[in-house]
């Protein structure tokens, strides 16, 4: 046949002429050469776009960890502005800026509004506040969307203002027509005192409440309660009280919570003052503390975050804390207020402070024309910026989207900002360290990524998904560790070859059972059943063993001419129905052993005895169902570790007298421990990403307890569950794949271990 | 006793209890897959039992477990029984006491009805209408009427069928394509231009031509409804409420406690044969899973396609062109560590780049006028196929990488000693030796594949996918739709159905279909290579 080919060969040779032939050579070897091209180009490419998954990831995470940044616009100054009325331009107190940023607000101390157009710079509209007449505006408390105002004038008085932008979208264009709404007056002091800061809570139409602070060294409470009488009339009540003054230094500034049931002053000589408010009494004075450290330091602005819980305290001396209510069994009512944190400080008094009305952050603003940009979970200090060097902030307002904000200056400098922040709640702390959030004792680890609402603070700690990932492993691998090895070594040295070659397979092809399938059995088959045969499970560990050695006891007293004629292995096969024996045993007792140790009930004696809850999808369910996925591969891998320990070892060992147990555990085990190490590994490797078992097996709450009865939520569980629901580029969405490239970096690191060390091993065996 | 623990055998026989409880643990858990997957096939025999308080209940005993009695004293046994009639009780299942019961009874003549909706009926017949002249009343009489009804009913069925999907669904299905090249023309030619003009007034043509089809078949569908209301079964249920159903809505009807083994075995094959062919019903709960079964074999396919040339490529490359060395052995360990990396993490990154940026950009540029309803920025069976490619590589290229390493030196040499280039001799002798390699590897990746879930879930498989990512419709294969999948099918209707407890029998089933196909892949992929391996050791000099 050969023969025959190498023939036709030939003289298809000689048929070719000289050219022609070299033609066909060159030809040959350019499609060589392509094809070499061809499959490196390719194959480095595909090489190289595997691995670019990581850079991908990391592509994803990185702008979690980059600063915000502000950049500056454009700017104008009030001068140019105004110069037909240079003493409106002079006064501007506060300032706000639409959704869009589009269009802006200037307020000034006599009641004058100005809408400008932040494009052009240009005067839109301009309304007098008839309430303001004769009076000038001495403070000014403002809503986080600087939509609502409460204005405080030289003569006791408070205003409400509401701004409507309007904005209204028709044929690609977008036009305001801005108004106003005002109205409303309280007197909250006496017509001949100043209010040099105004706090206000709640609703003008329902129940409100304002405090001010008069130049007069007085704190005043005006408040309003509504109530829907029987008769479905609404009651209006009002009442105003003066604090007494119990304070040194003077108030400063004055913030009420979103409850409206805290009220906070400020002082000059740097206290924050507490008083507990009641719709129905006077206000209840509670405690103080001193707010700013070092000597000299006065309160210069008290505001709170979005949600009205946390109050960030500024100080003359630079200093910024977020503040809020700790439960306290030991203080008066309860509560205590608490420094969480302190955040970045300026160098000069900070005189301003603008929460954002998305999230947590705030900016703050000080004498000297810096800016700073902070998020108070977080602590983060995410970006700086200047008015100008020197010349304090008069007024600061941050738009309703937190993403820019509008300045002016002392000497009339007006700037409109791009703040560029996407992720001010991420840092290496919020997701690695303890945080105190708001509402809880202390600092703690806690994954909760959403809320019902706007005001709700991202919690994305990855501690308790990670703990959550290595209790799942952990609960797994005992499981799966004896089962597989102390398998794997009787499969290879105490097996005949033939039976060995039937069982290997089939523990192997389980480990292509799809985890799909495992979760689903685990979650609604298993769970249900293992919740009432705790004390069986219980009595098996102790059964299995005691059956199996009493089975091999008599198999040692059957006479010798029985045990010669089958093939060693068969002992497995003989106990498979000796263990089923075993567990029917131990299920048959179940109720009779959770009377005895239990008191009839494992669940209320576990809870009693123990003070441990029970979740019918559990630890311990997960590493049955997981312990089961991940035998076959420990199995494997430590049979052929087993196996290739070199048979002149072993008959060696034998042959100098050793018993088949001495020569397996004294000679094949330390030989291929490097083996189950690696095997157990990859095992491992494989339990901390499975997601489909915990997802379905578990209860999915991210809880840290190391209790077996308990439930947890892994690392990969929680991708699967909320990635679906996180928006394209949210911080939700990076950390996520963060989530992920810890996965990929701890799988990665784990199974490169485990093949160096197989790979050691190989080359080990080789030397023997 | 002391030589007992010493010879050592307790341990090894410890050690032997470990592989032998695997062993228990493996074929308990194929064995009940395999019986509870099996079970809900089988028509199981129809109870009736008498109550102590004079009730009387139909249904199929489910379960019986142990209770304690009600003084505390002793304990006694309750059954779980399907009791059906959605539509009649609240609930498919009720536990019922046996202490209660004063009667039990096989009755022959209770009928089940499978239905189109609210699940299965147990009652007894009553009369069969054709509006208002009575075919039949009783079973016995009615039989044969009541068979032709039946027939020309599933008849009708498949007529509502064709029309609806086919049809109409074609129609729609221009329409929308019409509808979008219009608005194409319009966002990206100039509008004024007379070609441009006529082109739409072409197609505002056209599409007022299909919606006067579309009429036309909406009135004959209606027509088909109106016969398919004809024909009515009434049926008393255990506690005397007489139901009049539709034979339209009954898939069907047999009287299980009638029938013998060779029936019954008759009834247990076409219902097998329904949960392969057919579609699901009552939101994934009842019917088949065939979309599920589709969708994955395409899904499968599109991944094989892409993953073998490139897996081979890229083995090709490691194994024989790029220079052995470190940089090379660390690139096959990290392939292979690739392998180990959870598919969770390939899902996040599938949506991520796949679906958001190469998605998102495609439609930017081709799919402008669809937007902002994503055609290719959202997940579709092309990405979910990418992904699982990606996923699968690894395993490729290190089955290729071990085929090729088979391959002998001297055939190799033999090859180029007969002048032979470096590529004749790996296209002409070197990748035919490796085929089982490869094959191998290629059909691992399948059965992976196909038991993938957790980036599927992501990347493009829903719970009920209104059309096949593959149909009669040009361009045939629609890379953009969603599409099911057996693995999320089974997570899906398990935990994410509305009644889990009526689901789980479809469950097992498909989760016993899930297994037999993984199992059966990962058989012949292991036949595929001892069998080549055997040839290839016979062809070597």
């Amino acid at each position: 046949m050969q023969i025959e080919l190498g023939e036709k060969a030939v003289t298809s040779q000689r048929r070719l002429s000289d050219r022609e032939s070299r033609v066909r050579l060159m030809k040959r070897k350019l499609y060589d050469r392509i094809a070499r091209w061809v499959v490196a180009g390719g194959g480095f490419t595909i090489i190289a776009s595997i691995l670019a998954i990581l850079l991908f990831i990391l592509m994803e995470i990185a702008p979690l960890f980059r600063p915000a940044e502000v950049t500056e616009v454009n700017r104008s100054t009030v001068t140019a502005l105004f110069t037909d009325t240079p003493e409106i331009g002079a006064d501007i107190v506060a300032l706000s800026i639409d959704e869009n940023r589009e269009v802006a607000c200037l307020l000034s101390a006599g009641g004058v509004v100005q809408f400008i157009s932040l494009k052009t710079w240009q005067l839109l509209e301009s309304h007098l506040l008839p309430e303001i007449r004769g009076q000038k505006i001495t403070s000014v408390w403002q809503s986080f969307k600087s939509d609502r105002f409460v204005l405080g004038t030289d003569h006791g008085l408070a205003v409400q203002l509401h701004i409507g932008y309007n904005a209204r979208f028709f044929e690609g264009q977008r036009s305001y027509r801005p108004a106003i709404n005002s109205g409303s007056t309280w007197p909250v002091a006496p017509s001949n005192e100043r209010l040099t800061d105004v706090a206000f809570s709640g609703d003008p139409e329902e129940s409100m409440i304002i405090a001010g602070i008069s130049d007069k060294g007085r704190v005043h409470i005006f408040q309003q309660t509504k109530e829907a009488s029987l008769f479905g009339e609404a009651e209006v009540d009002s009442a105003h009280y003066q604090l007494e003054q119990i304070w040194t230094g003077k108030p400063a500034a004055v913030a009420i919570d979103g409850t409206m049931r805290n009220l906070y002053m400020g002082s000059t000589d740097g206290k924050i003052y507490h008083w507990l408010l009641s719709p129905a009494a006077a206000p209840e004075f509670v405690t103080t503390t001193k707010a700013v450290s070092g000597d000299g330091g006065g309160i210069t602005d008290l505001q709170f975050l979005l949600g009205g819980r946390t109050l960030i305290a500024a100080d003359s001396n630079g200093g910024i804390g977020a503040w809020f209510l700790v439960r306290d069994s030991i203080g008066p009512a309860g509560w205590r207020l608490t420094k969480i944190r302190d955040l970045q400080t300026h160098v000069g008094s900070v005189v301003k402070l603008a929460p954002s009305a998305r999230g947590k952050g705030f900016i703050s603003a000080d004498a000297d024309g810096n800016l700073f940009l902070h998020h108070s979970t977080s602590g983060r200090f995410l970006a700086e910026f200047s008015t100008g060097a020197g010349i304090p902030v008069k007024a600061l307002s941050f738009a309703p989207k937190a993403n820019g904000a509008l300045t002016l200056a002392a000497d009339g400098k007006l700037t409109h900002w791009n703040v560029d922040n996407p992720h001010p709640e991420a840092s290496v702390k919020s997701f690695f360290g303890k945080v105190w959030y708001e509402g809880y004792e202390e600092p703690e680890y806690v994954w909760q990524s959403t809320g019902g609402t706007d005001e709700f603070e991202p919690k994305l700690s990855l501690v308790p998904l990670l703990f959550g990932s290595l209790k799942g492993t952990l609960y797994a691998l005992v499981i799966a560790v004896p089962l597989a090895i102390f398998g794997a070594l009787f499969t290879s040295q105490f097996m005949h070859p033939g039976l060995r070659n039937k069982i290997k397979p089939t523990v192997e092809i389980m480990a292509a059972l799809p985890s799909v399938v495992l979760g689903f059995l685990g979650g609604l088959w298993l769970a249900p059943r293992i919740e009432i045969i705790i004390p069986a499970l219980l009595l098996m560990a102790v059964v299995l063993p005691l059956l199996t050695l009493l089975v091999s006891a008599l198999w040692k007293a059957l006479p010798g001419r029985y045990r010669s004629n089958v093939r060693p292995g068969v002992e497995s096969l003989v106990l498979v129905p000796v263990l089923l024996f075993g567990i029917w045993l131990s299920l048959q007792l179940n109720g009779f052993m959770e009377t005895m140790l239990f008191a009839g009930d494992f669940r209320v004696w576990l809870y009693e005895q123990a003070g441990m809850s029970f979740d019918q999808r559990n630890a311990l369910v997960v590493g049955l169902v997981m312990g089961f996925a991940i035998i076959p591969l420990i199995y494997t891998i430590s049979e052929d570790a087993f196996s290739n320990v070199p048979g002149n070892l072993v008959s060696g060992s034998l042959a100098l007298g050793a018993t088949r147990w001495q020569t397996a555990l004294k000679v094949v085990v330390p030989t291929a421990a490097a083996g189950i190490f690696s095997a157990v590994m990859i095992g491992l490797g494989r339990a901390v990403g499975e997601t489909m078992i915990v997802l379905m097996a578990t209860g999915n709450t991210p809880i840290m307890d190391w209790n077996i009865f308990n439930g947890f939520r892994t690392l990969s569980a929680n991708i699967a569950v909320e990635i679906p629901e996180a928006p394209l580029g949210g911080t939700l969405y990076r950390v996520l794949f963060l989530a992920a490239m810890l996965l990929f970096v701890i799988t990665f690191v784990v199974n490169t271990a485990a093949e160096l060390v197989r790979q050691r091993l190989r080359r080990q065996f080789q030397k023997l | 006793m002391k030589n007992f623990w010493k010879s050592g055998d307790p341990f090894v026989w410890l050690t032997g209890g470990a592989i032998a409880l695997s062993l228990i643990m493996i074929l308990g858990l194929l064995g009940l897959i395999v019986v509870n997957g099996l079970r809900q096939f089988w028509p199981p025999q129809i109870v009736e039992l008498h109550l102590q308080n004079g009730e009387t209940v139909l249904g199929e005993i489910w379960e019986r477990e142990e209770i304690l009695a009600l003084d505390g004293q002793g304990s006694g046994h309750r059954i779980r029984l399907k009791i059906g009639n959605r539509d009649l009780y609240p609930l498919d299942f009720r536990w019922i006491d046996e202490s209660e019961i004063v009667a039990k009874r096989y009755p022959e003549n209770v009928l089940v009805l499978e239905r189109l909706e609210w699940g299965n009926f147990y009652g007894r017949f009553n009369t069969l209408k054709q509006g208002n002249t009575i075919l039949a009343n009783s079973l016995g009489t009615g039989q044969e009427a009541l068979a032709d009804a039946l027939a020309e009913m599933a008849l009708l069925r498949t007529r509502i069928r064709e029309l609806e999907k086919d049809e109409i669904g074609s129609i729609n299905y221009d329409l929308e394509k019409l509808r979008l090249e219009a608005r194409k023309l319009l966002l990206t030619s100039d509008t004024t231009s007379v070609a441009v003009q006529r082109s739409l007034t072409e197609k505002r043509k056209k599409m007022t031509v299909l919606q006067r089809q579309y009429l036309e078949k909406e009135k004959a569908l209606s027509a088909l409804y109106t016969k398919s209301r004809e024909m009515v079964l009434t049926a008393t249920s255990a506690d005397g409420r007489e139901k009049a159903i539709k034979i339209f809505d009954i898939v069907r009807l047999t009287t299980p406690n009638a029938l013998d083994v060779v029936a019954r075995s008759r009834v247990f094959l076409s219902r097998v044969a329904e949960f392969v062919s057919a579609e699901p019903r009552e939101s994934n709960t009842e019917g088949g899973v065939f979309p599920a079964i589709f969708g994955t074999v395409i899904l499968v396919l599109i991944m094989s396609v892409a993953v073998a040339p490139l897996g081979v490529l890229a083995a090709v490359y490691l194994h024989e062109y790029a220079k052995q060395g470190l940089v090379v052995s660390a690139i096959r360990i990290a392939v292979n560590n690739l392998a180990g990396v959870p598919s969770i993490v390939y899902g996040v990154f599938g949506l991520g780049f796949f679906v958001y940026a190469i998605g998102g950009t495609l439609d930017q540029l081709f799919y402008a006028e669809a937007l902002p309803t994503p055609t290719l920025g959202t997940g579709g069976i092309l990405w979910a196929s990418l992904t699982l490619a990606l996923l699968t590589v690894p395993v490729v290229i290190v089955a290729t990488e071990e085929g090729l390493a088979a391959v002998p030196r001297e055939i190799r040499e033999g090859s180029l000693a007969l002048a032979a280039t470096q590529f004749e001799t790996l296209w002409r002798v070197v990748i035919p030796s490796a085929l089982p390699g490869i094959l191998t590897g290629l059909i691992l990746a399948i059965a992976r594949a196909a038991g993938e879930v957790a980036p599927l879930m992501i990347t493009g498989v829903v719970k009920l996918a209104p059309s096949m990512p593959f149909d009669g419709r040009f361009p045939f294969l629609h890379l953009e739709r969603k599409f099911m999948h057996l693995g999320v099918h089974i997570y899906d209707v398990g935990f994410q159905s509305p009644n889990v407890e009526a689901a789980i029998p479809m469950v097992y089933s498909t989760t016993l279909l899930l297994i037999l196909i993984v199992i059966l892949l990962n058989v012949v992929a292991i036949s595929v290579r001892n069998r080549l391996r055997k040839k290839l050791a016979y062809s070597v000099f």
